[in-house]
């Protein structure tokens, strides 16, 4: 039985992949698979979104590309996190965090 | 923003680059997430085909990430283009159909649109034309002893409306309005043109003279192109006599010779030096008029037009144009102008200004100086209705073509969205389409249109009343309604196929069967079509019976008893004052013309009067009448008339006599017309009584006999009651009745008149059937042009009709094989095929009539002694379209009956 799997709410996959790009460059399959790891197979990525995502946040020059060798040692593109995107990362997580913290406490509460 | 900016550009410039290194990645992943199933235990296949299904769509992911990276718009603009463009090579008819349409629709509303453009948009070719404002006074009624004289410049007064309007201002005012300089920067008057006769280069010619203040140039802000302009110097009394040549003139008349300049001409025999030649910019003032020259308003005397003048203040005849002083509004102006106009007609105790409740309003120039928008207006803006309803049915026809294509490639859509193609994508392929031949259409339309806008020119020229100025070039604000045309009309016909061609089923068209496929979208697109087609067979029905009604009022207005046999008279006018004669010489003058004419082989009778007969004008004066028991005046159409005039013009004698040798000028005797006899000396003996004005002064005249009634101004005017007296001096109209095509005796009655005295111009030579056609150019306009657009949208309609039924017929090719097979006649397939196509016109004739009752009544203005609703109008058209339909009905009628059952079936 796998577990249940959770759509991820909208504006939430540029968080999560800003976030894991935090720990280090990584090219884009990792950052599915390290999504999919850390919640338990939780949330999963869809490539037809993992790619457009990327390729935007590149834009607004959130993260920077590098072509690299992978673990297997093929040819592969890897994302970091740039100076402002390590910004945008720290907003946006403290905006989620006050924002879930919020959510709870009004679901508790009531 | 700088990534952004460069990850833009690179995706532009470097794009075979940014799409490989696309791939790359996007194969790593696949790579990647195969490797990690087969780990998982599966099979190398296995494990590709889990990452097929996973993924997706890769076109679409791709297509996700160009976009993403902001690529698309420009370079994804540019594919669509070059895509549609080899998709339309491919099909070159159903492409070369689809442009002419487009053409025909597109250039004909660029025409009318030039038209329009010219009449009533374009801005006045002067400086800063928006600060120029024109002065116009209104009031309850025309002052009584007010001599108002106007040249058109103005709005026409409106029977109905309470206050009447004009422009015309006294001199004396104009000055004082001069000196408000806190609110008008400059200032300038001006009257006419009018004819003068100028001679002095080569035989005497008539030009169009304008009167103008010393400060007119100025104020435009027009310079000259040669020499000087006129300075506020001219205006002075005794100034020398100059004039400033019209550029255009200058090229027609002086072959554009620099030399003119100093030289010597006489305008209505008196000397003036051509001092100048204006910027060639300037080409009007006033819409539709001609200028050829102006001189000062100080000249008025010399040149004979005393009504110019300024010497009397109760002479109101001048437009006065101002320029607002910056910072001053319109209102500001307004205020203190009509102070002024108020102190002006208060100080007039002739006219009682007081009870007439005056007042002075500013209006922009643009709008204040109507010209010929006064007669066009209403017309040219019912044409445009008209061609906007040709335009929309050219969208419904090429959108009903265009949707029977897409039906056809309903595989190629089909496979590009198994491929992963986005919907909107395909909506926008299929818009690029659309549009690409919109604009191609509004290419060739453009290119046709000057073409058409010349063909206009000439009518409009040939039936003004005086020359008739009117820029009909192509200029930028026109491209710009023609591209907004393609613009709109690309969309109009695009979107119903661009979004029924992405909404197809893949399963059914990818598996080849057509029949199914096309059963599938048969219900809806049959809908549409349908739809289409009745919506071009009512807009034509609403375009053919707007014509008929004007093309049957035409024709009632022709039929039209004038009084007077209007075939075969030569009419032409001379005004010997012009070339200098007194008064004492005029009639001599007049007595060796008609001699001489009458001697001309080909003459029947010749005569002359003061005006000619249906020929848009006429003078009036209001008489009291001996013996009435009323006793106020009484407006009577007055006309003086030389010997012969009546049996020359064939009009009947009724009771008396015409006149005779014995009734010169102080005899006072006059005939009278039979409504003059019915309306005021009902049941009385007409003959011996005696009518005129109510001064001692006035000459009473006696009436000797009783003619029959004429029109006099125009074929729509009513009998009025008329007075006949005989002609003593002034200019006139000769009547020449002739045997052979009246044309044909111009040249020898001009070479007659030039044989008498080279220095008389002739006036206007044309026949009466001209001054008819004149008379009628409103209704001849509105109906040739809606004749032709009716012609269009009936073929279009058909066309319409034709393609949908060819397309029903190639569809259902096998439907139609197996009715065949089991013993369908021809005439049962043929009857089934045109009975579809006839109750789509028959509705769509439903549908317009309804539009066409509302419609037409806007024509009612244009129509004579016929109702915008005119049965016998509406039957005729229905009736046109029926026919025209089952002709193009019959033609895919008659293929299906060919259809043999044999290859009809094997088809699958």
């Amino acid at each position: 039985m796998t577990p249940k799997r959770i759509d991820l709410p909208q504006g939430t996959l540029d968080l999560l992949i800003l976030r894991t790009l935090s720990l280090g460059p990584q090219h884009g399959w990792a950052i599915s698979e390290r999504v999919q790891q850390i919640s338990d197979d939780v949330l999963r990525i869809q490539q037809g979104s993992l790619y457009p995502a990327l390729h935007r946040l590149e834009r607004q020059g959130w993260i920077k590309a590098k072509w690299g060798a992978s673990e297997n040692n093929r040819r592969a593109k890897f994302y970091e996190l740039t100076r402002t995107g390590q910004k945008q990362l720290e907003t946006e997580q403290d905006t989620w965090e006050k924002l879930t913290a919020a959510v709870g406490q009004v679901l508790r509460a009531v | 923003m700088l990534s952004d900016l460069y990850i833009r550009l690179r995706s532009l410039f470097r794009r075979s680059k940014v799409e490989l290194e696309l791939d790359d990645e996007l194969r790593f992943h696949q790579e990647q997430q195969a490797d990690k199933y087969m780990h998982a235990g599966l099979s190398r296949d296995a494990a590709l085909r889990q990452v097929r299904l996973d993924f997706g769509g890769l076109a679409q992911i791709k297509e996700d990430c160009r976009d993403a990276r902001g690529i698309s718009i420009l370079e994804s603009i540019g594919r669509d283009l070059r895509f549609a463009a080899r998709t339309l090579a491919k099909a070159p008819t159903f492409t070369a159909i689809i442009i002419i349409t487009l053409a025909l629709g597109i250039g004909a509303n660029t025409a009318i649109f030039t038209l329009v453009d010219a009449v009533m948009l374009r801005a006045l070719p002067v400086r800063d034309p928006q600060q120029l404002v024109v002065l116009q006074w209104s009031a309850r009624d025309w002052p009584r002893d007010l001599s108002t004289s106007s040249f058109g410049d103005c709005a026409f007064n409106q029977h109905n409306s309470a206050r009447v309007t004009s422009c015309s201002l006294p001199y004396p005012l104009f000055k004082e309005v001069q000196n408000q300089t806190k609110v008008l920067a400059e200032t300038m008057a001006f009257v006419g043109p009018s004819p003068m006769s100028l001679s002095g280069n080569g035989a005497a010619t008539n030009v169009q003279g304008e009167l103008v203040s010393g400060s007119y140039f100025e104020t435009l802000g027009v310079s000259p192109a040669l020499g000087r302009t006129l300075v506020p110097d001219d205006e002075r009394s005794g100034a020398p006599a100059v004039a400033v040549l019209d550029y255009a003139y200058w090229q027609r008349a002086f072959g554009g010779s620099p030399a003119v300049v100093g030289q010597a001409i006489r305008l209505n025999d008196s000397a003036f030096t051509i001092v100048g030649i204006a910027e060639p910019e300037f080409t009007r003032l006033t819409p539709g008029k001609s200028v050829d020259l102006w001189v000062s308003l100080s000249q008025a005397p010399s040149l004979g037009k005393q009504w110019a003048g300024r010497s009397n203040p109760d002479n109101w005849g001048l437009v006065v144009v101002g320029r607002l002083q910056p910072g001053v509004s319109l209102a500001q102006a307004q205020t203190a102008l009509n102070l002024l106009f108020m102190n002006a007609t208060a100080h007039a105790p002739k006219q009682h200004w007081e009870t007439y409740n005056p007042r002075l309003d500013l209006l922009p120039a643009q709008q204040g100086l109507r010209g010929i928008r006064n007669l066009y207006d209403k017309p040219l803006l019912l044409l445009m209705a008209a061609v906007g309803l040709i335009l929309l049915l050219t969208c419904a026809n090429v959108a009903g073509l265009t949707l029977a294509r897409a039906a056809a490639r309903q595989r190629e859509m089909a496979v590009r969205l198994a491929m992963g193609a986005a919907r909107r994508r395909i909506i926008r392929q299929l818009l690029t389409e659309s549009l690409l031949l919109s604009f191609l259409g509004a290419v060739l339309g453009a290119l046709l249109a000057p073409a058409v806008v010349s063909g206009l020119a000439t009518f409009f020229s040939r039936n003004a009343w005086s020359p008739l100025q009117l820029d009909l070039h192509i200029d930028a604000r026109v491209l710009l309604f023609t591209l907004a045309a393609a613009l709109l009309t690309g969309i109009g016909f695009g979107i119903a196929p661009a979004f029924r061609g992405s909404h197809i089923s893949l399963t059914s068209n990818l598996k080849g069967n057509t029949t199914t496929a096309a059963h599938h979208m048969r219900t809806q697109l049959f809908s549409l079509g349908s739809a289409l087609v009745v919506l071009q067979v009512a807009l034509s029905m609403v375009v053919l019976t707007g014509a008929g009604l004007l093309l049957r009022t035409l024709e009632n207005l022709r039929r039209i008893d004038a009084g007077f046999d209007t075939r075969n008279l030569l009419i032409f006018d001379v005004n010997p004052q012009l070339a200098g004669y007194k008064d004492e010489q005029i009639p001599r003058l007049y007595e060796v013309l008609q001699r001489q004419i009458a001697a001309l082989p080909g003459v029947t009778s010749v005569s002359y009067a003061s005006e000619a007969l249906m020929d848009g004008g006429y003078s009036s004066r209001d008489m009291k009448i001996e013996g009435r028991s009323d006793k106020s005046k009484v407006e009577i159409l007055t006309l003086r008339v030389g010997p012969d005039y009546f049996p020359t013009m064939r009009i009947p004698l009724l009771a008396g006599r015409l006149f005779n040798l014995t009734d010169n000028t102080n005899a006072n005797r006059a005939l009278v017309n039979r409504s003059f006899v019915t309306k005021y000396l009902a049941g009385r003996n007409p003959l011996g009584m005696h009518f005129g004005g109510d001064d001692p002064q006035d000459p009473q005249w006696e009436i000797v006999g009783v003619v029959g009634d004429t029109k006099f101004g125009s074929p729509r005017d009513d009998d009025a009651p008329t007075a006949f007296m005989p002609l003593t001096s002034g200019g006139v109209s000769f009547e020449i009745r002739t045997a052979p095509a009246p044309a044909m005796l111009m040249r020898a009655v001009r070479n007659i008149v030039s044989s008498v005295d080279t220095n008389l111009p002739v006036l206007r030579m044309r026949t009466q059937s001209d001054s008819i056609d004149r008379l009628l150019f409103n209704e001849r306009l509105v109906a040739r042009l809606l004749g032709l657009f009716a012609a269009l949208g009936l073929l279009l309609a058909c066309i319409g009709l034709y393609g949908l039924l060819s397309y029903e017929v190639s569809r259902r090719t096998r439907e139609i094989g197996i009715r065949a097979a089991l013993g369908a006649q021809r005439g049962t397939i043929w009857s089934m095929v045109v009975r579809q196509g006839i109750l789509l016109v028959a509705l769509g004739a439903i549908a317009g009539c309804g539009a066409a009752f509302a419609l037409t009544r806007l024509l009612t203005s244009l129509l004579y002694s016929m109702r915008p609703t005119d049965p016998f109008t509406y039957a005729l058209s229905s009736g046109m379209l029926l026919i025209f339909g089952i002709f193009a009905c019959s033609l895919p009628a008659l293929r299906a009956t060919r259809v043999d059952p044999t290859t009809a079936l094997r088809c699958e």
